[in-house]
């Protein structure tokens, strides 16, 4: 689950956001000082995947805890809220580290907006690095049976035929190889290879799995490595046995 | 704005002077070079003037400097004080126009936005009795009052707005006679004094509140627990837009304008206020004395 600090002294707004947020679906926590904000943030293994942090607070001020968790390495996405707007205000905050800054009083929709957009930017970093990671040394390919997938080329060769696969084709293909074996959701799909978590339409994924069917199997109607999982999604499996079992 | 002008013209002025005395004194050394004796003294005077003009002029471009920094913390505290309760209204405002909420949440997001458009207003009564008080040939409103049924309905109210219990915010009535004032600036001057007690206590708070009468004066006494005040600060706190510097009092939030319109009420009516303390840390009572109504 989402989870979101909130660093606001003025229990009032702090209280507001909360409710607005876990309709949301985010899991809140609030801290009035920033003392405690860096006392959470720079805990190892700090839960949160966003930040919102309030400039005015009682001590340390948002600037000097923006600026402090950036000096310790902790890069969590920021966005500050505050009622301070003049530009020079806002470059200061910038400078400090922050990812965001909003000015009080503000329109709900724009905050969640501007909350969404930070976790989505999150997300597809996240997935962009995972690639960058996984890519590769010239041998970065999978074996199944007779198949073999080139992440490196986009390619899938199947005995001496040669299929070229977008981008995402090669992600999503990637992604159910690695849970070999094991359903997978729509949904996690979504979110892990392309970074969404909006209520995007799931058939997407369908029309994904129904192309890559055409180059994975033999018969793309009945499926042996590409299975339907009902009511779940899909789930890959590498060496399928018996015909009658694999359906 | 005027007086900032007026106050760079006068500089400009006292520039001009001092470049003038030099010049002076520099023609007169060339032609007069023989009058030794004459010229040493006059050198030496003029000398000290220009030296003791420098001293003058960088000191209150300080305090000039000084001032400004004053009333740009001023202007943030303000900007604070007034955008908060705005953007907390209106995000509960959008939170009931876009969500369903049920009865309980919705009868206290009410409660949450009726104390914010009461505290916007404190804020804005503030500023207008500052703008007041500033303003030359105002009258004011005399009239006969009761200081310590003033001081009792001032204390309910603050107990109601904190949700102070009784024992933590006391009054000790010692019948001090009335006073001719202006009900309104006085209240101001009273509540200022007993919510600074409060807003000061942090979480423990333990106000007691006295009145007496004392050579022909009333006398009331606000005496907490609080972060207390440094010996150097006494004076100070109570001039416009000044905040004690460091973190003690910096968690407290505020304009800078309470005290100040309990000094100027308190010399308005003839009277004085003034502030006692042991120091950071050790609490400390605040004075405000006025005559007694003949």
């Amino acid at each position: 689950m989402t989870q979101i600090l909130i660093v606001e002294d003025e229990q009032h707004i702090a209280e507001g956001l909360r409710f607005n947020l876990e309709a949301e679906g985010y899991q809140v926590q609030i801290v009035e000082t920033g003392e405690a904000a860096l006392e959470l943030l720079l805990a190892p293994e700090a839960p949160f995947d966003v930040v919102v942090l309030d400039v005015m607070l009682p001590g340390k001020d948002g600037f000097a805890v923006m600026s402090e968790l950036r000096q310790a390495a902790q890069f969590v996405p920021t966005l500050m809220l505050t009622a301070r707007g003049h530009p020079e205000d806002i470059l200061k905050g910038f400078a400090a580290g922050a990812d965001d800054y909003l000015t009080k009083p503000f329109e709900l929709a724009i905050v969640l907006a501007h909350l969404r957009g930070l976790l989505r930017r999150r997300d597809w970093l996240r997935v962009s690095v995972n690639h960058a990671v996984a890519k590769p040394e010239p041998t970065d390919t999978y074996t199944f049976g007779d198949k073999s997938v080139h992440f490196d080329l986009l390619e899938l060769h199947v005995r001496d035929k040669i299929f070229p696969l977008t981008l995402m084709e090669a992600n999503l293909l990637r992604y159910l190889i690695q849970h070999e074996g094991r359903p997978v959701s729509r949904k996690a799909m979504l979110e892990d290879v392309w970074g969404l978590h909006e209520d995007t339409d799931t058939r997407a994924i369908d029309n994904f799995v129904v192309r890559l069917r055409r180059y994975v199997e033999d018969e793309p109607v009945r499926p042996r490595h590409l299975l339907t999982v009902r009511g779940v999604g899909y789930r890959f499996v590498a060496s399928p046995l018996i015909r009658g079992q694999a359906t | 704005m005027a007086g900032r002008r007026k106050s760079i013209a006068f500089y400009i002025a006292f520039g001009i002077g001092l470049i003038s005395v030099i010049l002076i004194l520099y023609i007169g050394w060339v032609q007069l070079n023989w009058r030794h004796g004459v010229l040493l003294v006059l050198g030496i005077l003029l000398l000290i003037i220009i030296i003791s003009g420098v001293i003058l002029n960088t000191i209150s471009l300080v305090r000039e400097i000084h001032r400004n920094e004053q009333k740009d913390a001023f202007i943030n505290a303000v900007t604070h004080e007034l955008k908060t309760p705005v953007a907390s209204i209106r995000l509960y405002l959008e939170t009931l126009q876009t969500r369903a909420v049920d009865e309980e949440k919705r009868k206290e997001f009410y409660r949450i936005m009726l104390d914010d458009s009461d505290r916007l207003m404190a804020t804005i009564e503030q500023i207008l009795r500052t703008g007041r008080m500033g303003a030359a040939g105002r009258k004011l409103n005399l009239v006969r009052i009761d200081l310590d049924g003033l001081v009792e309905e001032c204390m309910v109210r603050t107990r109601a707005i904190h949700a102070i219990p009784a024992e933590a915010l006391t009054f000790h009535p010692g019948a001090p006679g009335s006073i001719m004032a202006d009900l309104e600036e006085v209240r101001a001057a009273v509540s200022n004094l007993i919510e600074n007690a409060v807003k000061y206590s942090g979480k423990d708070v333990r106000v007691r509140v006295e009145t007496e009468q004392v050579d022909g004066y009333v006398l009331m006494r606000v005496k907490d627990a609080g972060v207390g005040i440094p010996k150097t600060e006494l004076k100070r706190v109570f001039k416009r837009f000044h905040r004690v510097p460091g973190p003690l009092a910096s968690r407290v939030k505020g304009t800078g304008l309470g005290l100040y319109i309990v000094r100027s009420v308190a010399k308005q009516h003839g009277g004085r206020a003034w502030a006692e303390s042991e120091g950071a840390g050790r609490g400390s009572t605040f004075f405000l004395q006025l005559p007694v109504a003949k």
